[in-house]
C-alpha cells in the first residue's frame, strides 16, 4: 500500500481590494473549520503535525494556508510587485483572511496562528469578530517590537542563515531536534518574505490602548504562549489576555515561539484545552 | 558529554571548548567559511576566540586591553554565562539572542561580522551547554 497522507492540497484565487493572490492551502478532517496561520517568514508545514492529527482532525476541518509571498502562494497576479518594498498591514492581513474565508465559503471558522499569526488573530477579533467563533492567538501580544531588523535582508550576509539561525533561539531546548532544525529549514527559504511581515508584527500592530474593544463575549479570545518565547513572554500573553473581555490565557511549559512546528505532542495537550474551552470538541459544551 | 557539575578552571575550559567545537559535526561540516575573531566577556574572565575555516586557531585567556584583535564582542554578566552553562537552559538563558532581548547580553562591534557567520556561532556557544563556563 502506497503511504499516502490523507492531507491535501489545493489553490485558491482571492481577490483583496484590487489584489489577486492565487493561494496555497493544505487541509484534512472534517467539522468546525480550524484555519492555521503560519509564523512570519516561513509556510504552512509549520502545522504538519496538527494536520495529522487524528484525535483534532475528527472534529475538526484543519486548514493551513500559505500567505501570500510565501511557501507555495505567489506574491501578488496582478501587480509589478517587485518595483515596490514589501510592508504588510494589518488592514491587508485582516481583510485577506477574510477574503480567503468568503472564497472557502467558510462559516464561523476558529482562527489560530502564531506569532504574527497570533498577532493578526487579535486584529481579526478586533476588527472581525462577526466572522469567527473564535481565535486562538498563539505566541502573540497586545505589541510586539523589536524585530523588524535590516539584517533580516543585509546583502553582505546570508539571508538564509541570517534569518534560521536568528530565530533559532526562539524555540526551547527540550523541542526535539529534528523538529526545530525541520523548522530551522523553513525559515532558510522565506527571508524576503520575512522582513515585510515584521513590519506588520513590529511596527503596525500596535493595539496596547485597543485591547478593551475586544470583544470576548462575541469572539472568544484563548491565547496560548510558551515560556521559552523570548519576544513575547508569557507575562506579555497573560497581560494581553487581561485587558482582553473574558480573554483566555494559557502558559505553555518547556515550548517556544513555533510550539505547533518546534513540538506538535507538547502542543496539542495546551491546543486541545483551548478547543475545550471554545467548546468545539465532539461532546464539549460550549 | 555531559554538563559540567562543577566549574571548571580556565585552562580546563578553554581545552574542553576547543576540542568540543573542532570535533563539532555541525560547525565541521557547515564551517569551511568560519573564519572571525571574538570576544566573550564574561565578567569574571574574558577570552578572545580566533576562528579559521571553522577550527579554532587561538583562543587568548583574559588577553590585555590592547593585545588580541577581534571583530565583535559577546558580553554578559557571570550569573548569565552560568546559565548557558547548563544542561538543559532555563528560558532566557537558551540563546544570545534570548539572552540579548531579555537578560543583560550585549552584542558590540561589527555586528554584520557576527551576522554572517551566525549559524556557526549560535552551534559553538551551545557547546557551552556540554563543556560549562568557567565563571
Amino acid at each position: 500500500m502506497p503511504r499516502i497522507s490523507p492531507v491535501t492540497g489545493h489553490y485558491v484565487t482571492v481577490d483583496v481590494d484590487d489584489v489577486q493572490y492565487k493561494v496555497f492551502y493544505l487541509e484534512n478532517g472534517t467539522g468546525q473549520p480550524l484555519l492555521c496561520q503560519h509564523t512570519a517568514g516561513c509556510h504552512n508545514h509549520q502545522w504538519r503535525g496538527l494536520l495529522e492529527d487524528e484525535e483534532i482532525t475528527a472534529d475538526h476541518r484543519v486548514i493551513a494556508y500559505d500567505l501570500p509571498r510565501h511557501g507555495k502562494s505567489d506574491p501578488p497576479e496582478n501587480t509589478e510587485w517587485w518595483k515596490e518594498e514589501y510592508q504588510l498591514t494589518a488592514e491587508h492581513y485582516t481583510k485577506f483572511i477574510v477574503a480567503l474565508c468568503d472564497e472557502l465559503e467558510l462559516e464561523q471558522p476558529i482562527f489560530m496562528g502564531s506569532s504574527f499569526g497570533g498577532n493578526v488573530a487579535l486584529q481579526l477579533a478586533l476588527r472581525y469578530p462577526e466572522r469567527f467563533r473564535a481565535v486562538i492567538p498563539v505566541e502573540a501580544a497586545d505589541y510586539s517590537p523589536g524585530f523588524y531588523l535590516d539584517w533580516w535582508q543585509h546583502p553582505h550576509a546570508n539571508a538564509a542563515q541570517v534569518c534560521a539561525s536568528g530565530v533559532w533561539d526562539l524555540m526551547a531546548p527540550q523541542s526535539p531536534e529534528a523538529d526545530r532544525w525541520k523548522t530551522w529549514f523553513y525559515y532558510s527559504q522565506g527571508s524576503e518574505a520575512f522582513k515585510g511581515d515584521l513590519y506588520f508584527y513590529s511596527v503596525d500592530h500596535d493595539l496596547r490602548d485597543k485591547l478593551d474593544q475586544i470583544d470576548g463575549d462575541r469572539c472568544p479570545v484563548v491565547m496560548l504562549t510558551g515560556t521559552y518565547d523570548y519576544l513575547t513572554t508569557p507575562e506579555d500573553g497573560r497581560r494581553t489576555a487581561g485587558q482582553i473581555r473574558n480573554g483566555e490565557f494559557i502558559e505553555m511549559e518547556d515550548i517556544g515561539h513555533f510550539p505547533m512546528s518546534e513540538n506538535h505532542e507538547v502542543f496539542r495537550r495546551y491546543l486541545l484545552q483551548a478547543l475545550d474551552r471554545i467548546g468545539s470538541r465532539a461532546g464539549a459544551q460550549a | 558529554m555531559t554538563a559540567a557539575t562543577t566549574t571548571p578552571t580556565v585552562e580546563e575550559w578553554v581545552r574542553s571548548f576547543t576540542d568540543a567545537s573542532d570535533r563539532d559535526p555541525e560547525i565541521q561540516a557547515h564551517g569551511k567559511y568560519f573564519t572571525c575573531g571574538y570576544l566573550l566577556d564574561m565578567a569574571d574572565h574574558h577570552f578572545v576566540v580566533r576562528m579559521t575555516s571553522g577550527k579554532v586557531a587561538e583562543l587568548a585567556i583574559d588577553p590585555g586591553p590592547l593585545d588580541v584583535g577581534y571583530q565583535f564582542a559577546i558580553r554578559a554578566g557571570a550569573e548569565t554565562w552560568r546559565g548557558f552553562g547548563t544542561e538543559v537552559p532555563a528560558p532566557m538563558f537558551h540563546g544570545i539572542w534570548a539572552a540579548t532581548f531579555r537578560r543583560d547580553m550585549k552584542l558590540e562591534g561589527d555586528v554584520l561580522v557576527l551576522m554572517q557567520n551566525l549559524r556557526c556561532i549560535t552551534r559553538q556557544i551551545e557547546l557551552l551547554r556540554t563543556v560549562g563556563v568557567p565563571v
